[in-house]
């Protein structure tokens, strides 16, 4: 997979197990869509807490919101997601308003099966229209497929009426070829299992559109030679005194990292098409903004963007 | 050897925290201490990524409760039992308990709407969960109960679903539906002053759909003295005094963020905070990078026969890699304080170190629990006012 192709889709949808980096990644993809000129939305889906803000410096509006050239955030919540459904059947802001106030239409939406999820696929949808790119920093990977998979259940479920419509849509826009899935993955097996497993269930329930790619974030591969190796192994049998012993258990440390990126790569590249995209891990401070600067500085040697094109370096 | 003091009296332990901290791993090794120690225990996961399967060993597992072989660990005493949440399963068991006839229960089963309900909504796993713990604790089969629960927003939804279906099954809006007007299901839900609202709400999701729902929630009427029963009951559950609510976190900005505001969450619920638990935390000692000072002598002694070059190359590599995670060490840290401070007033709070090896067989994931319950956790509750 190239970086170039997924910054010309249309509908980038960002997931991976939780604490990957999913995130980081979304806005850094779309930071670089920007700067490449493409007009991009990144959006949250329904965030109680989000964590947009401490990148951008403010939490994403319900309506988008220009925050570089080229780029406007927005969290995509669901019950602006079901006014905005509702007003292209009603014109009247007032009447839309006074029908979601009322007691029973409440109660109806919140447990009508699935409205919740399908209103923000469609306010997505729409949000997608005005725009050259979109990136969806989704939920974690389970509730992702969860959340896609609401398209299949509703074409079930309304039998009829603009909903089971709407529905098809979606459908139609998630299998489209300019709507593709990305993973971001660590080197853990956990993780990679999972996100393997998510992939098969994407596939199987037919929820995938253009190539899926995955990056492997905070990747470092091996890189120590066989008599390196054999001399930390001998230091490992010594009997050292304490801050020795921190100095060698240290490097175990990061040979464990880059031997588990190794591992990692290789599972990838049986289940995805193209291999994985590695990228090294940032600076240790984890500000979000650098580490979405980190990441995008990386990103962008791929694509031909150079750090001084880049916001915040 | 006895329990942790906290573990000892607690029944029920719901791990909550954000993705990706070990939460999972926590549960199962929380539920493998007490079995180790005589218990028998319970571990249920609602994530849908089966990774309690993967931490314990199992390529996945059922609905059904399953016993985990506990060999590998010689001296273990009592059990360890492993579910994932079914939760199409679990509505049918509940429906089936509650429903006043085998009639109604089998039109419900059957009605379009209750399937993809109860199959494909991600809404009712969360209240399915509440329902199925219900179950296992009331059941007296186990000893100790760990609930794994999915990251904190659907976490917060599992506090509350219970609430949201019972609300929305209130009578008053019920007799909305229910009105049994001359015109039969629809027409009676058309009459009156609802009449607009509800023809709106037909064109937007059809009538066949609306007949389905109204179908469905007349059968549904029969079972809320039921429904309503069973959510207080469950709500009476996670308010017992051997009840206890963990909060697991990593030691990153976004993990403490969560974790703090869970803290807030349980507090402001009046829900039991049994005690914050920071995982993976990576430690290193000594304030010097310079390994060739430290080290330089020893490597040499042991690389006679190596290529010159090696010795230098280890000792940078070794140099670099301590500089790196003392950093990442000292990072943490600063973090650490952050929720430190939050886990005042609940029981206990306890650091995990990041162990060498990742955890994905039952010894490793004692060796969590001796890190989590053998090393004395601090008590908390003395910073209580």
């Amino acid at each position: 997979m190239s970086v170039q192709s997924l910054l010309d889709s249309r509908l980038l949808l960002v997931t991976g197990k939780g604490g990957t980096g999913k995130t980081s990644f979304s806005a850094a993809l779309a930071v670089l869509g920007a700067v490449k000129g493409r007009r991009t939305l990144l959006a949250e889906v329904d965030t109680q807490r989000p964590s947009m803000a401490a990148i951008f410096g403010e939490p994403p509006p319900t309506e988008p919101k220009s925050v570089l050239v080229h780029l406007d955030i927005v969290n995509v919540h669901w019950d602006v997601a079901i006014a905005e459904y509702m007003k292209r059947y009603l014109r009247s802001r007032r009447l839309v308003d006074g029908i979601l106030k009322n007691k029973v239409v409440r109660r109806f939406l919140d447990f009508a099966p699935g409205a919740r999820e399908l209103f923000i696929l469609s306010r997505l949808a729409d949000l997608a229209a005005n725009y050259e790119l979109m990136v969806v920093d989704m939920h974690a990977s389970g509730h992702a497929f969860s959340l896609l998979d609401i398209t299949r259940s509703a074409v079930g479920l309304f039998r009829s009426g603009p909903m089971l419509q709407r529905a098809e849509e979606l459908v139609r826009l998630v299998q489209d070829d300019g709507t593709k899935m990305v993973f971001v993955a660590l080197p853990e097996e956990m993780v990679v299992n999972e996100t393997l497993e998510t992939l098969e269930r994407m596939q199987h329930a037919g929820l995938l559109g253009g190539a899926p790619a995955v990056f492997l974030n905070k990747a470092t591969l091996p890189s120590l030679r066989p008599p390196e190796r054999t001399l930390l192994g001998r230091l490992a049998a010594q009997d050292l005194p304490p801050l020795a012993r921190e100095f060698v258990r240290a490097g175990f440390w990061e040979d464990a990292l880059e031997q588990a990126t190794a591992e990692a790569q290789t599972r990838l590249a049986d289940a995805f098409d193209e291999p994985a995209v590695l990228v090294p891990p940032t600076n240790a401070s984890g500000v979000p903004r650098h580490v979405v600067a980190g990441i995008a500085v990386h990103l962008g040697r791929m694509v031909g963007v150079t750090r001084r094109e880049l916001p915040w370096i | 050897m006895d329990l942790n003091p906290w573990l000892d009296d607690t029944h029920l332990v719901v791990c909550v925290g954000s993705g990706g901290v070990g939460k999972t791993t926590t549960a199962a090794s929380i539920g493998l201490w007490g079995a180790v120690h005589g218990r028998k225990a319970m571990v249920l996961t609602i994530d849908p990524a089966r990774r309690l399967a993967n931490s314990l060993g199992l390529s996945r597992f059922e609905h059904e409760g399953h016993p985990i072989d506990l060999s590998p660990l010689a001296g273990a005493e009592g059990e360890l039992w492993a579910m994932m949440l079914d939760s199409r399963a679990t509505f049918d068991e509940l429906i089936d308990r509650i429903a006043p006839n085998e009639e109604v229960r089998d039109r419900i089963l059957a009605n379009h709407v209750y399937q993809q309900m109860s199959e494909a909504f991600a809404g009712s796993q969360d209240y399915m969960a509440t329902e199925k713990i219900h179950d296992i604790v009331a059941s007296g089969a186990y000893d100790l109960v760990v609930l794994d629960t999915p990251p904190v927003k659907n976490a917060l939804d599992f506090l509350e679903s219970p609430g949201r279906l019972v609300s929305f099954l209130d009578e008053r809006v019920l007799s909305w539906f229910l009105d049994d007007g001359p015109r039969g299901a629809l027409g009676g839900l058309l009459a009156g002053t609802s009449a607009v609202v509800l023809r709106l709400l037909a064109a937007l999701f059809g009538r066949e759909f609306i007949n389905d729902l109204t179908e469905f929630m007349r059968d549904f009427d029969a079972l809320y003295e039921g429904f309503r029963k069973r959510h207080r009951t469950v709500l009476d559950l996670f308010r017992a005094e051997d009840t206890q609510f963990v909060t697991v976190c990593a030691a990153t900005e976004s993990s403490i963020d969560i974790a703090r505001f869970f803290q807030e969450e349980l507090a402001r619920r009046e829900l039991a905070r049994g005690g914050v638990i920071v995982n993976q935390v990576h430690r290193c000692d000594g304030s010097t990078h310079d390994a060739e000072a430290v080290l330089g002598d020893v490597a040499r002694g042991l690389a006679t026969d190596l290529d010159p070059t090696t010795v230098s190359s280890v000792l940078a590599r070794l140099g670099m890699a301590h500089r790196r995670l003392h950093e990442l060490a000292t990072a943490e840290r600063a973090q650490i304080e952050r929720v430190h401070h939050a886990a005042t007033g609940g029981h206990f709070y306890q650091e995990v170190p990041r162990l060498d090896t990742e955890v994905n067989d039952l010894p490793t994931l004692f060796q969590v629990g001796r890190e989590l319950f053998g090393t004395p956790a601090e008590d908390m509750r003395a910073g209580q006012t």
